[in-house]
């Protein structure tokens, strides 16, 4: 799932992935070095398959997964209220009418604009801070591994707790405001009116940049031996290595990161409705916010359907680029279409 | 996407080497006061939060409320009464049964579908296979009310309740956590030898024989990995547990925002208290990850190296 599914889950799906591209390549030297021949790399294709394992597993995600995924169309062509809830089967249909009003007198297009721009605004401040911190951190010295587990504290701790704490620190009067008047600034309220994107923006940052550090990480010992030796002679200057030997490495892993993440970010339901509770302020209405308030606090159920519909097409275009960019099979695999 | 990555040497024991510091200076990316830098800041990033969390859980409410970083009088009481003031007991221990629940079902079940996945050919499997992968991105929020209505419906037709038990989380956890721990048992199992396997066949194995005798044996850091990643979607999931639990089911996650919603009635909130029970809700999560920090991060660390 996704929704809130934390980083923590992005960053092995990431892990797989990576892992499953590379697995792509460097497949040969499987036992002692030597390619198998070619008949025993076959998948087993005789009668004799336990497909019949795929059953629970298949049953759970048709019934809880797909089936409510249709249900879900269907409710976003329907007048569901709390009233006609108990028996939505036979609640009326109105057509398009939830697409109409959500696009046109909902806050829908507001709260699109609001999650796009906070998630690219976040994801353009954590990849330099993950690029930054996986390359200081990718040479060895003296305590590397406790600042190594340090970064990824962010990344440890359950989202909840995260914009738990926070909302503390940003009460008024709160920690942050001190730290902030001892220096002269006064910032406001975090918590209500229009400076509410920004503290969201913040602890987003704070929350997710370790994800760009671990995947950077991985780019970066993908950087063979040779690759610095090669440099050396040369002489290059660390600032031209970085920029012409060292970031093309990371440019795949990126693009993976920049995509994972943009998608983490729309679908993050559990900060903003942490962080500021319900109702949320009209500035943190992102989309699954407001696709939450719809349906459990206006009781618009159809109304939140259609809007969890819309979403939906929203998320397919970075989901869509995820999915081409993913290999599912390695090369060994018969009938495997690339 | 990274085919550059695609050829690597392993992890070279160079750095070990007398002559070490020749090789460090090789691979040096980053001259040294700029390596400094970065370090303090995105260390101090991390650590003052984390640090003030700590101080402030010893704090009162009225120290943490008037900004206190440093506690003017340090006391565990918060510690003490958190598991008087709301349900936090309640909430963790539905917390572990439901996330444990869904940790050792959906790892079972991924190593069984994985294994048909990645050892059989048969129609579907890349569908099946694309499908893990989109499905991991379904956005919660889409699917909360569905899956709400239908267990709801579960109750008005045949009479089963499910909205406000531990059930209801458990499965709705358990599936969405099948597509993302199938996906790391496939990736698992690929890196697996067949020899081992076909010797076992040849000495007359059948399927489920191979799947414990060979398989299970050797894919436990995958299994570990699988069923951890599930017990985390459980552990941190706000969006589920907020629409389909109860006082009596709720878990810790949503026992944590009862401090707040508790507190609006003009008093001074149980600030010190959050931070405790938060720091209470974040342990079992921290340990977890001490305990496999290599197996977790490893994939990435390690760089797939197997």
């Amino acid at each position: 799932m996704s929704t809130d599914a934390s980083n923590e889950v992005r960053v092995a799906a990431v892990a797989a992935a990576t892992r499953a591209t590379r697995a792509a390549g460097a497949e040969t030297p499987a036992g002692g070095g030597q390619p198998a021949p070619a008949g025993r790399r076959r998948l087993l294709t005789e009668r004799n398959r336990p497909l019949w394992m795929l059953i629970p597993g298949g049953v759970l995600m048709i019934v809880i997964i797909v089936l409510p995924l249709l249900l879900g169309i269907y409710m976003s062509v329907l007048n569901l209220d709390q009233y006609t809830l108990r028996k939505w089967i036979s609640a009326p249909f109105i057509g398009v009418d939830n697409f109409v009003e959500a696009l046109t007198a909902s806050p829908l297009l507001h709260a699109v604009w609001l999650s796009v721009s906070y998630s690219l605004i976040a994801m353009l401040v954590t990849l330099p801070l993950g690029i930054a911190a996986a390359v200081a951190t990718q040479n060895a010295f003296r305590g590397r591994a406790v600042v190594r587990s340090i970064f990824l504290i962010p990344y440890v701790l359950p989202s909840f707790v995260v914009a738990t704490v926070w909302r503390i620190m940003f009460q008024p009067e709160g920690v942050v405001d001190k730290a902030l008047g001892t220096i002269g600034i006064h910032a406001g309220l975090w918590l209500n009116g229009p400076q509410t994107f920004w503290t969201l923006i913040l602890v987003q940052i704070w929350a997710s940049w370790p994800f760009i550090y671990l995947l950077a990480l991985s780019g970066l010992q993908a950087v063979d031996h040779e690759v610095h030796e090669a440099s050396a002679l040369d002489g290059a200057l660390w600032w031209n290595k970085l920029r012409f030997v060292i970031f093309p490495y990371l440019k795949g892993p990126l693009s993976l990161a920049f995509l994972i993440g943009m998608l983490h970010h729309i679908n993050n339901f559990t900060l903003p409705f942490v962080l500021f509770g319900i109702p949320a302020p009209s500035d943190v209405e992102v989309l699954p916010i407001l696709t939450y308030v719809t349906s459990f606090q206006s009781f618009r159920f159809g109304l939140s359907a259609a809007m969890a519909f819309i979403s939906l097409i929203l998320i397919a275009i970075p989901l869509f680029i995820y999915l081409r960019a993913v290999k599912l099979d390695d090369a060994e695999t018969p009938g495997g279409k690339k | 996407m990274t085919t550059s990555t695609a050829l690597r040497t392993p992890p070279e024991p160079a750095l070990t080497r007398p002559g070490s510091r020749r090789q460090a200076e090789v691979t040096r990316l980053l001259p040294g006061p700029l390596l400094a830098v970065i370090l303090v800041l995105l260390g101090a990033l991390v650590l003052v939060p984390v640090v003030y969390i700590f101080l402030a859980s010893v704090n009162s409410d009225l120290g943490v409320a008037r900004g206190e970083f440093w506690p003017s009088s340090f006391s565990l009481g918060n510690y003490s009464t958190i598991w008087s003031s709301v349900g936090l007991a309640g909430g963790l221990a539905n917390s572990v049964l439901v996330a444990g629940a869904t940790a050792v079902v959906s790892a079972a079940l991924a190593v069984s579908t994985a294994f048909v996945l990645v050892r059989y050919n048969f129609r579907g499997r890349l569908t099946i296979l694309r499908g893990l992968l989109g499905l991991q991105s379904v956005p919660g929020t889409l699917m909360v009310l569905p899956v709400f209505v239908l267990f709801s419906s579960a109750f008005t037709y045949l009479g089963v309740q499910v909205i406000g038990t531990q059930w209801g989380l458990f499965v709705t956890y358990l599936t969405f956590a099948m597509p993302f721990s199938t996906w790391v048992m496939v990736t698992y199992l690929r890196g697996l030898p067949r020899e081992l396997e076909e010797a076992a066949r040849i000495d007359g194995a059948s399927n489920l024989g191979v799947l414990f005798k060979i398989i299970l044996p050797l894919s436990w850091p995958g299994i570990v990995v699988s069923g951890i990643f599930a017990f985390l979607l459980g552990w941190n999931d706000v969006l589920f547990a907020s629409v389909m639990t109860r006082p009596g089911s709720q878990t810790a996650a949503v026992a944590l925002q009862t401090f707040t919603v508790s507190q609006e009635g003009g008093t001074i909130p149980y600030y010190g208290q959050m931070m405790a029970a938060a720091l209470v809700c974040a342990a079992p999560v921290v340990v977890l990850y001490l305990i496999f920090q290599r197996y977790l991060v490893g994939g990435l660390t390690a760089g797939g190296v197997k």
